[in-house]
């Protein structure tokens, strides 16, 4: 019987070709407005590290001026200062910490026929690698030990190593970076990320780090960051000032495997900043925080307004494009009342109708989806081709697709299932007399 | 009232040509209850289309009511149908999502006529059919036979000079049918011209005159009716509705 | 007009006027939300910088290794760049507006003052900024050669004369005499004095707000980050291309021992920066536009229906008079009243969804001027999407009435 619904349906729609494009059409529009916007809203705010993302924080304290908050709305600065990173990593108090900051480097290459050119790397301690496991292609990550020593070593990403060394094991050679040798321990595989969630202060959408060095070495050789650098007092000269000033510069993440451990590193913080406070330093109120990494991520909102906004204004243009097909198919089924009676006299059930013009505006909605997941196969290389640091994020999945195809169909039946309802209440005879 | 005078009316496709009407010839004079009769396909409906201004011909002379139509635009035509004739037709064509006083208000709207006349034409005429308490009612809650009336008063409310009817007991059973035909007659007797298209011998033996088609061509033509002069009273009431 | 039978006769089919109202209501309160959300994007991307966009470019260079001294480097890049054909002028300097990256700092009118009386980014530049930005001088002077200092980032920074945009000088003294003021950059810096004012600069970060975008400052020093310094260069007018090839090669040869970054010319660096407002505008003048022609096409569709659905009525119409026009302007008017009512949802499901932006994204209130110019727009949609179905009706012919089925 659903074979011949379905070509009963299908003749239908081709006898009106005009309507039947415009249904299609239609719903296709709507679907791929909506799954484009969706399909960069969802990738944009997806977990990055589901299986740990509430137990890695981002440590926030309240370091700045008694007259002036950091955020008007009394958020705290969203770095850290060098004393209080390096204050905390000492402490040792979490599962694992890492102190970070971007750094921008001069490479050597020893390859003489490769100029030298400037990379963008991340300066952290051993932990990072444990905390947001990165999987290695060749060796692995340096140890606390080397934290300590301040070891001249460096982790390269896949993409420099590959610039380098032609992509080869290159762990125990060195690279030449701002006329320091440093010895690789270790080469990352792909890492692909959707957003650079470890940090989220200079732009979600960055490009990825394509080195790791220690953390001490770095402050050893004097390397001030790259990023965003905020005072709220003008520090004195020299960089041991610096490092002892209220400047934050510095992004530090805890990983606390329990809700105890938590708690725990929560009244440590507190304790800390009481300390600190005896000393002169935070006058403002204690105001510590330690979102996790998707509480940080809406924190920053690494999803952009305008994308929320697109997405919102998408999902009004489909609900249009639907009362479109809802207008339409009650247009075409009204008309074929006729033959409503004339299949109801004939012994046709309510319920055979019904199937049969179900099946008609399904029809019409897998088409649409089918058009909708091509347009919007298009719309994200438009997204690309509009915002270039989206790449990441302006990608198809599977789950997008099934989410589609689902989204046509049911929004296909349930336009299509009022104008079937109003179709299936014709009496049998009430047609026939003419 | 309506003279046609060797009318042709040709259906031309790129093959073939079909005569519906040759040489055909009539004369209604006013107050006149004239039957136009054939079997089916024989170019009454033709002839009624023609009538009525519905449809322009390809030869011949028509006057309506003196007006020779020949050449009219159509808006003029319009014009003319709206002021002239009423219609009545075999399937009624109220229109469903319009109650019975709007429906009587449709030609009269067209007309131009202001608001209290159009209200007082629309009254009178559905208190004419006996349908006055039912103004508010549509269509579809009234038998066949309270439609055809709602059809007639539509046609009456503007008061025609020549009411078309194009088979209007067809869809109706005999005891409805025979209300309708009354009314007709009733009609008449104000003085209102009728032309009603039929295959039923027995309804047109109720006309003061018959007249047969066949093949597009007026077979029994009967120069001398005998015409029923109107009361003069009758004819008075027909003016207070004009 | 016959508003009142049209408007009961469509009572009678309420979904279908239903249908195409919700169509119509949302499409106004789209339309007008995202013209509104296109206009400010717009307005956004073209608010001057007050420099000279078309005949400049800037770039860095980033030295390496022991023994480089930036701060030779620099004065000898300074002169190489000056002398160079088709050069008109060029500076050194940390930052350039739009460029989304520079230094802000607190600016007080007294000493040790505890909340800062406005907020401006410092240009950190030498004596040949104005004519190489183009910055239009309104009052004092251009720094003097002897007032440029040079500093390391690790040092206090210091200045005793600063020039500023018009816009922070009238925030900082209101009556307009700023001129030879004495100003405090952060908490416990010496006095700097005004000598100039220019009439625009902008700061380096577009997503300030149209109040405080023009707080800039030029502070006359040389400080270069670490080893890396940066330069503006204007070329000669329509020459802009070709120098900026030379520099690029020139800069390189000069020092092996360093890297020069991507040359960007200021109109890039403008599109760069407004590159979202510029997708954000686009995407919404295609949702409008796809919108629009879905509602059209529905009206289309939908008039189309009617008017088969009610050819017998119309043929019926037509038999009591009614001319062609009667017809068209029939359907034209259907098509008026359902258009009028859902643009009056329309209009208060705009308002609703501006206050929703309003709450949820800062977003200012949509101007009242937007709902009764979309309504203009919409009934313009309306009456032409309808015309093609009414003039069809328009040519059913009367004689249709009479055919039996």
């Amino acid at each position: 019987m659903f074979a011949y619904y379905l070509q009963l349906g299908l003749r239908s729609l081709r006898r009106n070709p005009i309507l039947t494009a415009l249904m299609v059409v239609g719903i296709g529009l709507g679907i791929a407005a909506s799954m484009t916007t969706l399909t960069v809203l969802h990738l944009m705010g997806s977990n990055p590290i589901p299986w740990k993302s509430d137990k890695l924080h981002y440590v926030q304290l309240d370091n700045w001026s008694a007259d002036d908050p950091f955020f008007d709305d009394g958020r705290p600065p969203d770095q850290v200062t060098y004393r209080d990173a390096v204050a905390l990593m000492e402490a040792g108090k979490a599962d694992k910490q890492a102190a970070m900051f971007k750094l921008s480097l001069p490479i050597q290459p020893e390859n003489k026929e490769l100029k030298p050119f400037q990379s963008l790397g991340r300066v952290t301690y051993a932990d990072f690698f444990a905390m947001f496991e990165p999987r290695f292609k060749y060796g692995g990550a340096w140890n606390r030990d080397q934290d300590h020593s301040h070891a001249r070593v460096v982790v390269l990403g896949k993409d420099i190593n590959e610039k380098l060394f032609g992509g080869q094991d290159s762990v125990g050679r060195t690279v030449r970076m701002n006329g320091v040798d440093y010895s690789i321990v270790g080469v990352l595989d792909d890492w692909k990320l959707h957003s650079k969630y470890y940090d989220l202060t200079v732009g979600a959408f960055s490009e990825p780090d394509e080195f790791f060095m220690p953390f001490t070495t770095a402050i050893d050789l004097k390397q001030r960051a790259s990023g965003n650098n905020s005072c709220w007092k003008t520090p004195a000269d020299g960089w041991d000032a610096y490092l002892d000033s209220d400047c934050i510069w510095i992004q530090m993440w805890v990983q606390l495997d329990s809700p105890a451990r938590l708690a725990e590193y929560k009244s440590f913080l507190d304790s800390y900043v009481g300390e600190q406070k005896k000393l002169g330093r935070f006058p403002r109120p204690i105001n510590n925080r330690l979102l996790d990494v998707t509480e940080w991520m809406r924190d920053q909102r690494v999803i952009s307004r305008d994308v929320e906004v697109q997405t919102g204004l998408a999902f009004a243009f489909l609900a249009v494009c639907l009362v479109n097909t809802i207008g339409l198919l009650l247009a075409k089924f009204t008309r074929k009342s006729g033959e409503i009676g004339l299949r109801r006299a004939l012994g046709a059930s309510r319920r055979e109708v019904f199937a049969q013009f179900l099946i008609e505006s399904g029809v019409v909605g897998l088409t649409g989806g089918f058009l909708g997941l091509l347009l919007t196969g298009l719309g994200l290389l438009a997204v690309r081709a509009l915002y270039t640091e989206y790449k990441t994020v302006a990608q198809l999945d599977w789950s997008m697709i099934a989410t589609t195809i689902v989204l046509a169909i049911t929004s296909a039946v349930l336009a299509g299932l009022y104008p079937t309802w109003r179709a299936c209440r014709v009496q049998p005879a009430a047609q026939l007399k003419v | 009232m309506l003279k046609m005078t060797h009318l042709q009316k040709v259906y031309r496709t790129h093959l073939i040509e079909t005569y519906a009407l040759r040489d055909f010839s009539i004369n209604v004079r006013e107050g006149e209850f004239v039957a136009v009769t054939g079997p089916s396909g024989s170019g009454k409906t033709t002839f009624l289309n023609i009538a009525g201004l519905l449809e322009e011909f390809t030869g011949g002379q028509y006057q309506l009511d003196g007006v020779d139509v020949h050449g009219l635009n159509d808006d003029k035509r319009s014009k003319l149908r709206n002021e002239k004739i009423g219609f009545i037709f075999q399937s009624f064509n109220l229109i469903p999502d319009l109650n019975l006083f709007d429906n009587v208000d449709v030609p009269l709207r067209y007309r131009g006529f202001a608001a209290p006349d159009r209200k007082k034409r629309i009254e009178e005429a559905l208190g004419r059919v006996g349908l006055a308490s039912r103004m508010k009612h549509y269509p579809s809650e009234l038998s066949g036979g309270q439609q055809q009336r709602v059809a007639i008063a539509r046609a009456l409310a503007g008061s025609p000079r020549l009411l078309l009817a194009d088979e209007p007991t067809g869809n109706l059973d005999s005891l409805m049918a025979r209300g309708v035909m009354e009314l007709l007659e009733e009609i008449n007797r104000h003085g209102t011209t009728i032309v009603m298209v039929t295959h039923d011998p027995e309804l047109a033996a109720r006309a003061h005159r018959n007249v047969h088609v066949i093949d597009g061509q007026v077979t029994d033509f009967d120069d001398e009716p005998t015409l029923r002069k109107p009361a003069l009273d009758d004819s008075t009431a027909a003016e207070a509705v004009a | 007009m016959e508003l009142r039978p049209i408007l009961s006769a469509l009572m009678r089919s309420k979904v279908s006027m239903i249908l195409i109202g919700l169509q119509v209501a949302l499409t106004l309160a789209i339309v007008c939300n995202a013209l509104f959300i296109i206009g400010q994007r717009l307005d956004r991307m073209h608010r001057p910088s007050g420099m000279n966009e078309t005949d400049t470019f800037w770039f860095g260079s980033n030295g390496f290794g022991q023994g480089y001294d930036v701060k030779a480097v620099q004065q000898s890049d300074l002169a190489l760049l000056r002398q160079m054909p088709g050069v008109a002028d060029a500076t050194s300097t940390n930052s350039v507006p739009m460029s989304g990256g520079g230094w802000g700092t607190g600016v007080n009118l007294q000493p040790k003052q505890k909340t800062q009386t406005a907020r401006t980014t410092l240009y950190m530049v030498d004596a040949h900024a104005l004519d190489t930005f183009g910055f239009n001088l309104v009052a004092g002077r251009n720094f003097k050669p002897e007032e440029i200092e040079s500093h390391t980032q690790s040092e206090r920074l210091q200045s005793a004369a600063v020039i500023m945009s018009k816009a922070l000088a009238d925030k900082l003294f209101p009556n307009g005499d700023a001129l030879g003021k004495q100003i405090y950059l952060d908490d416990d810096s010496p006095a700097s004095t005004i000598v100039g004012i220019v009439e625009r600069a902008q700061q380096p970060w577009v997503w300030a707000d149209n109040d405080s975008i023009e707080n800039a400052t030029l502070v006359p020093t040389y400080l270069p980050y670490g080893n890396s310094t940066r330069y503006l260069v204007r070329t000669e007018p329509g020459r802009r291309d070709e120098v900026m090839k030379a520099v690029e090669q020139k800069m390189s040869e000069a020092n092996p021992s360093r890297i020069i970054g991507k040359l960007r010319s200021i109109e890039q660096v403008r599109r760069e920066a407004y590159a979202g407002d510029r997708a954000m505008a686009i995407i919404l003048g295609a949702v409008i536009f796809a919108l629009l022609g879905v509602t059209a096409l529905g009206i289309v569709g939908m008039a189309s229906f009617w008017v088969a659905q009610r050819t017998k009525q119309i043929g019926t119409r037509r038999a009591l008079g009614a001319t062609k026009f009667d017809i068209l302007r029939y359907f034209q008017t259907e098509n008026f009243i359902i258009t009028t009512m859902g643009l009056i949802a329309g209009g208060i499901l705009a308002y609703a969804f501006s206050l929703w932006l309003m709450q949820n994204y800062q977003s200012p209130r949509l101007p009242w001027y937007y709902v009764p110019i979309g309504f203009l727009c919409l009934w313009a949609l309306g009456q032409l999407a309808v015309l093609g179905p009414a003039l069809r009706a328009s040519r059913v012919p009367p004689a249709v009435a009479t055919r039996s089925v």
